[in-house]
């Protein structure tokens, strides 16, 4: 391989071809050209008569050039020129293929997937075996092994499942399981590497070990994105507190980029820029959010990272929630230090909206917690509604004080002596009392107790039997001194102590903050927590920071340590617990440093991935070279006078002769359904029922259409009573559209501007009783979702703004497309998870089918299957089964379209049936 | 050659003859127009005129019943109808089997065409007519009617089918005075060769005529360009840088070859028609009609 910049040739000695070029330049002018031979019966007349210009027996100096040039086209493509050639391979034996897919490698995924098949290609090339050694822990928790050796064609297979891992990858057990070694010979080894080096797998040294042991192997290419783009780390708020997002990267130039923060329904509430200056490795970044708005925050992403690492979820406890302080007028304002509700606002302000008022006016409002200070009875109408919000779920946090000391109703968790227990007075025998450590079982399990909180004076309970389990926290002599109990959905907690001072000095602790966090938290319905709890997985995140359903490998979290808990193959970033209430495990916060890779053993070297594509030069030059060869014959037939016809024609003829050569040359026109024969074309789409794709131009998608409904096809027949025949392929600018029950239309870049007309009769396709499955197939990068930013996604919407679009809602339980053939939860296609979304059919127009679905599964390529009856496209993650679910969504589809709410009635049969008299 | 060969063969020139013939006859019916016969008295089928008896004539001659009308005596007299003997003969040389891009034809397609059709007016004429060939070759005597015709086109079509096509030039034969020769070709070929011939028919006292059958192109030489000329009858070849460039010196010789041999004819007597193959057939046909017309009056 001869490499000039950016340009290399794969057979450089075909280049002393060159050589021979002036030979052929001198051979061509010795040769003159052919003359035109014809027959003239009046020769007798010519003979002696003289040409007064000496004939031209040199070619003319153009044509020649023209012949040099095709010479040197034709040497320079069987040199085989490749523009902006790849990582290449260099030695020889097994090439290993070192890959870090851990969460840091997902921002540039498609990259190294574009360098693992440029290198796999020149393996194939040269027929060289292929191992694969991908560093991060295995997400069925399976040792880490190196696979191969395999043909390339294999290994790329392997590459193509290959997705980032929502953890950190474990060089040191790479290196481990390459000690166990199956390599033998010569072994070259590219290492793609995520560039994070030195604690990204919370191990400073495992890429210097995993680097070393590499060595040993054989000669090691490291390639990496440069420094600017390695990934970036989100941390997510410490919970309860003000959010501040922490933002980490490795040092690099100034740079900015764009923190996300969603709610659950992928609504963008907040986007902040994150502006990092030269050097800078931290960004603190603040958000201030109306509590409305906080509170559905459920996740922050940096934009444009798609990476685990650059996600934070965020789960019930950074809500703030309202917390009443019901207020005794006369009392606030003159001495604030002496009133409850000071020291209550002040610790409740920083994780919870508090807000005052009288019992009425704050139960008006949704409330979380209502604090009552020091107040003995309530009034009835109030009671009543207290006694409402309490069983619905409401917490009521009441504090002893001398009010209630003397008169207490019967709201409170257990029952009260009247008066008070002082300890320590100037008069009393006894010391203050200090906290005993709280129970296990309660709300307080965990929280230190400091040393110098000291209790002087309680309300005391009435010994009963149950006392101890309604007992949260209590003294160092046993006494209760915070007690609760449920009541309904609710609870009920006092305090059997004052929330100011007058009583002890609790109120001015920490640890009064966070009871009262815990008890907040309690609201939300935050499970008690035991010892031996564990979290079940909700949700997960997976390598590109998508949140979906758990994996299969997912395992309950243990619940105490959760908050340390490092994200791991059994333990994926995502949601856990209760849906109800449930926890975040956040990714980004976990990894200790971020740094770069560095300090690797001499003889490493390092390279980009490159970004330009690999051009294969060849095909062009030959096309050229061709070209050009047309040329020269038409201009030597012109010479030889064989063209003699008026210069207009001929340059016509030239033209058409070169636009046909361009059209041979640079690949068919797809064959558009062209109304040719409108009447044979017609017949053949009505007499039979045909699965229709709209033509994009794009020839690989449409082909992959095509296939794909043809599987589809071939499927349904063996399967169902629908036996359709060839899927058409139509274009909406000229075709007729009636004929179709269904209209695949595949997102593509390339797709073409619609015209008015079009639209006019995809609407009008739509509106009587047409259904177009739009299929945006870019659900890795989000699919077709509020705030989707896939490329097919965006055409889609540009396709959409132009049509008349019915409302839209997300395909639901019970909606006919999952029983119309098959019962269906979910409709994978080539990709899983996502929405597929339908119009929201009210009435019964188009007998409740909906005249649009829209996904992002790219189904044609799950349906598509070969002339040998084998799949063509690989699905994700893969499987029969999903293969198979995707047939069955075909299937369900088409039945869906065919037979419109004939199922829906089935479902109602039951009720049909009871309402007929039986 | 087998059976079914000749019978396809046989067909395939019965199904060309009935065709060329109709042209034939279809040009000559535009020429015709108008022409009779000799318009005098002489001995014929056909009546011309009475007379008044008068000593000498023979009493078989006198028509009696004209002659009982009046008092007196009437003698039927026929038109003259002498047949004069026309032979033909066509160039059917290699060199007459080319067509240019400009000519519509071949010039032995177009020869036969005018040949045949000469033929037809000279048959309705009443005349003689038979193909010129060789001495010793048999070439029919001269005959008239739709049969003499017919045999005409057939000795025309068998020699167009001889591969190595005829001599360029027309034979010598010894034919009877008065007679009357038609020869159609290109006559491109050296002067004197032509000449030779002419004069020994003239000399016979036989009448002629040339009619020169020229494709377009041999007159204009509207080529360009590097160009191999070839011969057609192995004259050789000749390379020619720019033919455009000769165009005005051919002009020259073309038109002093046309010259002479004009001069040549008239120094004979005979007429000389030449004809384009681009132009319809009728009007040399027309000029070698009212030739012959006066020459056989």
């Amino acid at each position: 391989m001869l490499t000039l910049g950016s340009l290399a040739f794969a057979t450089p000695w075909m280049l002393t071809a060159l050589a021979a070029v002036p030979v052929l330049w001198w051979l061509m002018r010795v040769t003159p050209p052919a003359p035109f031979r014809m027959r003239f019966p009046a020769i007798r007349l010519l003979f002696g008569l003289q040409s007064d210009e000496e004939t031209p027996a040199k070619t003319p100096w153009w044509l020649m050039a023209l012949r040099i040039a095709v010479a040197v086209l034709i040497i320079l493509a069987l040199a085989h020129p490749i523009l902006n050639p790849g990582a290449r391979l260099k030695g020889e034996g097994t090439v290993l293929l070192v890959i870090d897919d851990g969460w840091a490698a997902a921002a540039g995924w498609d990259q190294r997937e574009d360098t693992l098949m440029n290198l796999l290609g020149h393996a194939e090339r040269a027929t060289r075996p292929v191992a694969i050694l991908s560093t991060a822990p295995r997400s069925d928790g399976a040792p880490m092994t190196v696979q191969g050796l395999m043909p390339a064609p294999e290994a790329r297979e392997i590459i193509q499942g290959l997705a980032p891992k929502p953890w950190p990858v474990d060089r040191q057990g790479a290196a481990e399981a390459l000690a166990d070694g199956a390599l033998e010979g010569p072994v070259e080894i590219f290492w793609l590497t995520d560039g994070l080096g030195a604690g990204a797998d919370g191990n400073s040294d495992g890429a210097q070990t995993l680097s070393a042991a590499l060595e040993d192997l054989g000669p090691v290419e490291i390639i990496a994105a440069p420094i600017s783009e390695l990934a970036l780390a989100l941390s997510a708020p410490v919970a309860g507190a003000e959010l501040q997002f922490v933002v980490r990267r490795v040092a690099a130039d100034a740079a900015t980029y764009w923190l996300r923060i969603t709610s659950e329904r992928g609504q963008i509430l907040a986007r902040e820029q994150v502006v990092f200056g030269p050097g800078d490795e931290v960004v603190e970044l603040a958000i201030d959010l109306p509590p409305e708005l906080r509170n559905r925050i459920a996740r922050a992403e940096i934009e444009l990272q798609n990476s685990a690492g650059g996600v934070a979820l965020l789960d019930e406890r950074w809500r703030r929630r309202p917390v009443g302080l019901v207020t005794i007028a006369a009392l606030e304002g003159d001495q604030p230090l002496l009133s409850p509700t000071f020291y209550l606002e002040r610790a409740l302000n920083p994780f919870a909206e508090v807000r005052n008022g009288d019992i009425a006016t704050l139960l008006g409002r949704e409330l979380s917690v209502l604090a009552l200070a020091d107040v003995g009875k309530i009034a009835a109408p109030d009671r009543a509604l207290l006694d409402t919000w309490i069983e619905d779920g409401g917490v009521l946090v009441r504090f002893a004080g001398p009010k209630l000391a003397q008169d207490v109703d019967d709201l409170v968790p257990v029952q009260l002596r009247p008066g008070q227990r002082a300890l320590g007075g100037a008069m009393a025998w006894t010391e203050p009392a200090r906290l005993a450590p709280f129970p296990e079982a309660g709300p307080f399990a965990g929280l230190v107790v400091p040393g110098d909180v000291l209790i002087n004076a309680q309300v005391l309970a009435e010994p009963t039997v149950d006392i101890g389990e309604h007992t949260w926290a209590r003294l160092e002599d046993g006494t209760p001194l915070v007690t609760g109990a449920r009541r309904g959905d609710g609870w009920l907690v006092l305090f059997h102590t004052t929330a100011n001072t007058d009583w002890s000095n609790l109120p001015l602790s920490g640890l009064f903050v966070e009871m009262l966090q815990a008890l907040v938290r309690l609201s939300q319905g935050v499970p008690t927590q035991g010892d031996a709890y564990s979290l079940p997985p909700l949700s997960s995140l997976d390598g590109f920071g998508r949140l979906g359903a758990p994996t299969a490998t997912a395992r309950p979290a243990p619940g105490d340590g959760f908050a340390d808990l490092i994200p791991n193959p059994r333990n994926p970033p995502g949601f856990y617990g209760l849906p109800e209430a449930r926890q975040a495990l956040n990714l980004g916060g976990a990894i200790p440093v971020l740094a770069a890779v560095e300090g690797m053993p001499g003889g490493t070297e390092f390279s980009a991935f490159n970004n330009a594509e690999e051009t294969d030069l060849l095909p062009g030059l030959l096309t050229a070279a061709l070209i050009l060869v047309l040329v020269e014959l038409l201009a030597s037939l012109a010479m030889r006078g064989l063209l003699r016809a008026t210069p207009a024609t001929t340059a016509t003829t030239g033209l058409v002769v070169m636009v046909l050569v361009a059209v041979v040359a640079f690949g068919p026109v797809p064959a558009l359904a062209q109304a040719v024969d409108d009447d044979a074309i017609a017949l053949d789409a009505a007499l039979r029922t045909h699965l229709a794709y709209v033509q994009t131009g794009d020839r690989d998608v449409d082909d992959m259409s095509y296939r794909g409904l043809l599987g589809l096809t071939r499927v349904m027949a063996a399967r169902t009573s629908v036996e359709a025949a060839d899927p058409i392929g139509v274009n909406p600018e000229t075709d007729e559209l009636a004929f179709f029950p269904i209209l695949y239309w595949p997102m593509t870049a390339s797709q073409p501007e619609m015209s008015p007309q079009a639209l006019a009769k995809l609407d009008a396709y739509m509106r009587f009783g047409g259904t177009i499955l739009f299929d945006t197939r870019d659900q890795p990068s989000g699919g077709f979702s509020v705030g989707g930013v896939g490329q097919g996604t965006q055409i889609l919407r540009r396709i959409l703004g132009r049509l008349d679009v019915p409302p839209l809602v997300p395909v639901g339980d019970g909606h006919i497309l999952t029983k119309a053939f098959y019962l269906l939860d979910d409709f994978p296609g080539r990709w899983t998870g996502g929405q597929v979304w339908v119009e929201n059919v009210t009435g019964g127009a188009n007998d409740g089918v909906s005249s649009l679905i829209i996904g992002a599964h790219d189904w044609a390529a799950a349906w598509a299957l070969g002339d040998d009856g084998w799949p063509l496209a690989v699905v994700e993650p893969g499987g029969d089964r999903q293969r198979e679910m995707a047939f069955r969504f075909g299937i369900n589809l088409v039945m869906y379209m065919m037979t419109g709410n004939y199922k829906a009635d089935q479902v109602h049969l039951p009720t049909i049936m009871e309402r007929l008299g039986e | 050659m087998s059976e079914r060969a000749i019978r396809q063969r046989a067909e395939h020139l019965a199904s060309t003859l009935p065709p060329l013939l109709v042209a034939a006859e279809r040009v000559a019916a535009t020429v015709a127009q108008g022409v009779h016969g000799r318009r005098r008295v002489g001995s014929g089928e056909t009546f011309w005129q009475f007379r008044r008896y008068e000593h000498g004539d023979a009493a078989q001659a006198i028509d009696w019943r004209q002659s009982a009308k009046t008092d007196r005596l009437f003698v039927r007299q026929n038109e003259w109808e002498a047949a004069q003997s026309v032979w033909l003969w066509r160039d059917s040389s290699p060199s007459m089997r080319y067509q240019s891009r400009f000519g519509p034809c071949e010039k032995l397609e177009r020869a036969g065409l005018l040949l045949l059709a000469i033929a037809a007016l000279l048959v309705r004429g009443g005349e003689r007519i038979a193909l010129l060939t060789p001495e010793g070759v048999d070439g029919g005597t001269p005959a008239t009617g739709q049969a003499a015709l017919t045999r005409l086109a057939e000795g025309l079509m068998l020699e167009a089918q001889k591969t190595s096509g005829g001599a360029s030039l027309p034979p010598i034969r010894r034919l009877p005075r008065h007679a009357h020769v038609v020869f159609f070709g290109d006559f491109l070929g050296p002067i004197e060769e032509i000449d030779a011939i002419v004069r020994e028919y003239a000399e016979a006292g036989v009448q002629g005529h040339l009619v020169q059958v020229l494709d377009p192109s041999e007159e204009d030489l509207p080529f360009s360009g590097r160009t191999q000329f070839q011969g057609t009858e192995g004259e050789g070849s000749l390379i020619v840088g720019r033919a455009q460039s000769l165009r005005a010196e051919y002009h020259e010789r073309f038109a002093s070859h046309a010259e002479a041999l004009r001069h040549l004819t008239k120094a004979a007597g005979w007429s000389h028609i030449v004809h384009r193959t681009e132009t319809p057939p009728q009007s040399p046909l027309l000029a070698l009609y009212q030739a012959m017309a006066d020459g056989l009056a």
